[in-house]
């Protein structure tokens, strides 16, 4: 039989991300799908040989809209770490909290363009209108709704008194209780466990296999979850990582709607945790130029990432390189694609929270 | 065969109906802006010494200063608002506006205007000053 080949994206109504994924059919069974990475391609990796380190983090900042804090707090954690910068404890603390109301910002975000991918146009405006509030949050706090320029090597730029961070907890509880009735009608609605279970199941044995990290590798019943080694104070937080066994996209959208509440959590332990009080230290200016290289790892909404920094004592970094979550999802993506029907497509790509413009850089 | 009556989402719905939306009718009408959030720039010119330490640190190179015609210039459509020019700035001659920057059309940049440029045009050094830095070189 003649075997069909369907560009799957840069344009496609499902994503609003440019995928390039040619999807070879046979009949309506997708036999192979052949990914393009690079549509989108900035260059900003390359940048770092034309633009000084201390401006580098604000082009880090923008590989991501969605994970943008995360993004510039990996870059100025893997400054700091070369240039032996001690961070002051409460500015680690403020990274903490931010870090984790933005996955909260990401899974509702997720949560909403999935409920939109199979056509629940209706829950996409309630989580996104939940989403607003978490932005307001943010704008509040550090200045900016998206991009939020708040960390810099050695610490943070702005603080957020105690009674603000009271007020924002407050608020985050109420949302987690309004959000237990989105978590509910996803839970409970006939069409999403038509549209969801038992598609595009991945096992645990296969996410192994194809390295797959964040809420996909949680799916399929794997403890995994960067924040578990204990780096950036996550050391003093208590909290288990949601795993579901199911491993389908019913799963993975399980795992993060668990993971809402769950974040919330962990912005009342750190502020419970952190030193409190007006006008304590926030930043430590580093001094002369880095010399170096070093990793970092970080857990973020989509998974781990994974930043490697090579400085040469010039103001202009050597290398910089940041592997994204969707980069290290792409092979177990190929995977569940393989052998699923056309119309599953859709559903199983946006289940991994695909980030392209991570992914590219 | 799934229950007709499982609809979890009529609860919410019925609240949606008698509730007030959730969006607002942009422009005409407008959130006031949160306090500490980044709008735009503003600049002072009467306090300026002109060290050129904004146009230098600028990441996106919005800032242009001429220290010889003692002008200071800010492309807005440049500007990133990450707020380092403000925290550079000895002289606190820079400030950032929590209002954001009002938007473009494609005719504002027609008849060779520029959209989001803003210059200021400091007052002439002292003639004093001027001749003892000239004589002290």
């Amino acid at each position: 039989m003649k075997k069909t080949i369907i560009p799957f994206g840069p344009q496609h109504p499902v994503l609003p991300e440019p995928l390039v994924l040619d999807l070879i059919l046979d009949d309506e069974k997708v036999i192979d799908a052949v990914p393009t990475i690079g549509y989108i391609h900035r260059g900003l990796e390359m940048m770092v040989e034309r633009v000084e380190y201390t401006e580098m983090g604000f082009v880090v900042e923008r590989i991501c809209g969605i994970c943008s804090f995360m993004h510039g707090m990996g870059y100025a954690v893997s400054l700091e770490s070369i240039m032996n910068v001690e961070v002051p404890e409460r500015a680690k603390w403020l990274r903490l909290i931010w870090a984790e109301i933005s996955r909260v910002q990401s899974h509702l975000l997720w949560l909403g363009l999935g409920a939109d991918a199979f056509g629940f146009e209706n829950l996409f405006m309630h989580c996104w209108r939940m989403r607003e509030e978490v932005l307001d949050i943010f704008e509040k706090t550090t200045g900016g709704r998206i991009i939020h320029s708040v960390n810099r090597i050695g610490g943070v730029k702005r603080d957020v008194s105690d009674s603000e961070l009271a007020a924002i907890l407050a608020r985050l509880q109420e949302l987690a209780k309004a959000f237990e009735e989105t978590a509910r009608i996803f839970a409970s609605d006939p069409s999403i466990a038509h549209r969801l279970g038992g598609v595009g199941v991945l096992s645990a044995a296969d996410a192994l296999e194809t390295a797959a990290v964040g809420p996909m590798a949680r799916a399929s019943g794997i403890r995994t979850d960067t924040r578990l080694y204990g780096a950036n104070l996550y050391d003093q937080i208590e909290f288990e990582p949601v795993v579901e066994t199911a491993g389908d996209c019913l799963a993975r959208a399980v795992v993060r709607m668990r993971e809402i509440p769950q974040s919330i959590d962990i912005v009342r332990q750190a502020i419970e945790k952190m030193p409190k009080g007006e006008g304590l230290p926030l930043e430590n200016k580093p001094r002369g130029n880095p010399v170096g290289e070093t990793f970092t790892r970080l857990e973020q909404p989509r998974g781990e990432v994974l930043y490697y920094v090579k400085a040469n004592g010039t103001k202009y970094l050597e290398r910089f390189r940041a592997r994204t979550p969707t980069f290290a999802n792409i092979p177990a993506m190929i995977k569940l694609v393989k052998g699923c029907d056309l119309a599953d497509v859709p559903n199983i790509i946006l289940t991994i929270d695909p980030c392209i413009s991570c992914t590219e850089r | 065969m799934a229950n007709p009556l499982n609809l979890p989402m009529v609860p919410r719905a019925l609240r949606n109906v008698v509730s007030r939306p959730a969006t607002r009718r942009y422009p005409a009408e407008v959130r006031t802006p949160f306090e500490g959030a980044r709008g735009k720039i503003e600049f002072d010119v009467s306090t300026c010494n002109y060290c050129m330490l904004c146009a230098r640190r600028c990441p996106a190179a919005a800032i242009t200063v001429n220290r010889e015609e003692r002008t200071w210039a800010i492309e807005h459509l440049r500007c990133i608002a990450c707020n380092v020019c403000v925290e550079v700035c000895a002289k606190k001659s820079l400030a950032m506006s929590n209002e954001p920057r009002k938007p473009h059309t494609p005719a504002d940049s027609r008849d060779g205007h520029r959209p989001g440029h803003e210059e200021w045009h400091g007052e002439a050094p002292d003639a004093a000053v001027t001749a003892a830095r000239g004589s002290g070189a």
